[in-house]
């Protein structure tokens, strides 16, 4: 399907993982796979408006990647526009991230992210089987 | 990025994705092989083919009388690269977010 969604499970009220995930102090530590830096980002998720990061792999690669806090309500929410830009600063299409935080008994939260409208809804229209079970069949087969 | 949207282009249609799932599966094949079992025209295939050829998908290799033709490597890898982005960016990320956090939480 063209979304995509995981969850962690994380021993701490909502609000101690709202905060986690959406202070800019805190994002900084967790933002991007293993093995990348943030030369650049603007990564608060606390508030309405623009946020921005530049990631480095280890071979120096830049990757970029910028949108804009569309809502924010704490401790259960924030939804994100994102578009990768690619090498000559262009940026791509639009998608939709969203934070879910909510309570999982008295002591422990679970984290939902969601990221949807990935640039496969178009295709998905034409194939009833939707682009992204489509293109990982056709990766699988191809190793 | 262009190259890939052109690449989702051309494969959104059902029989060009069901040619690159034969040649992806059976390897290098002819337009007469590609064409066996189907019910489409053989000037339909090779229009098929030309779309997959422009876009970059396949490429077709001349043998005697025969064409012959494959998937790049390289428009499968770009596709795989693609597909891998999202998913490895909040994969990465999120495995990084329960390690600090059950770090930051232990301090307190």
């Amino acid at each position: 399907m063209n979304e995509l969604r995981m969850e962690r499970r994380l021993p701490a009220d909502t609000k101690t993982v709202f905060d986690f995930v959406t202070r800019p102090e805190n994002v900084a530590k967790w933002w991007g796979p293993e093995g990348t830096t943030l030369p650049e980002m603007h990564l608060d998720f606390t508030r309405q408006g623009p946020w921005s990061s530049v990631m480095m792999n280890g071979e120096g690669k830049r990757f970029k990647v910028t949108g804009k806090v569309v809502a924010v309500d704490p401790p259960n929410l924030v939804e994100l526009t994102w578009a990768w830009h690619d090498e000559q600063d262009v940026r791509g299409r639009e998608s939709r991230v969203r934070f879910e935080v909510r309570p999982d008994g008295s002591r422990a939260s679970v984290f939902t992210l969601i990221h949807t409208g990935l640039p496969d809804e178009e295709s998905a229209k034409n194939h009833e089987m939707g682009w992204m079970s489509s293109l990982n069949k056709l990766e699988r087969m191809a190793h | 990025m262009s190259n890939l949207h052109q690449t989702f282009a051309a494969l959104g249609d059902a029989t060009r994705f069901a040619i690159v799932e034969r040649l992806l599966k059976e390897g290098e094949l002819s337009a007469g092989e590609i064409n066996q079992g189907a019910t489409i025209t053989p000037p339909a295939i090779s229009r098929h083919l030309r779309v997959l050829r422009e876009a970059g998908i396949i490429e077709q290799r001349i043998d005697r009388q025969r064409r012959l033709y494959s998937v790049r490597p390289q428009a499968v890898e770009a596709i795989s690269a693609w597909t891998q982005s999202y998913h490895e960016f909040w994969e990465g990320s999120l495995r990084r977010l329960e390690a600090a956090f059950l770090k930051e939480i232990s301090r307190k």
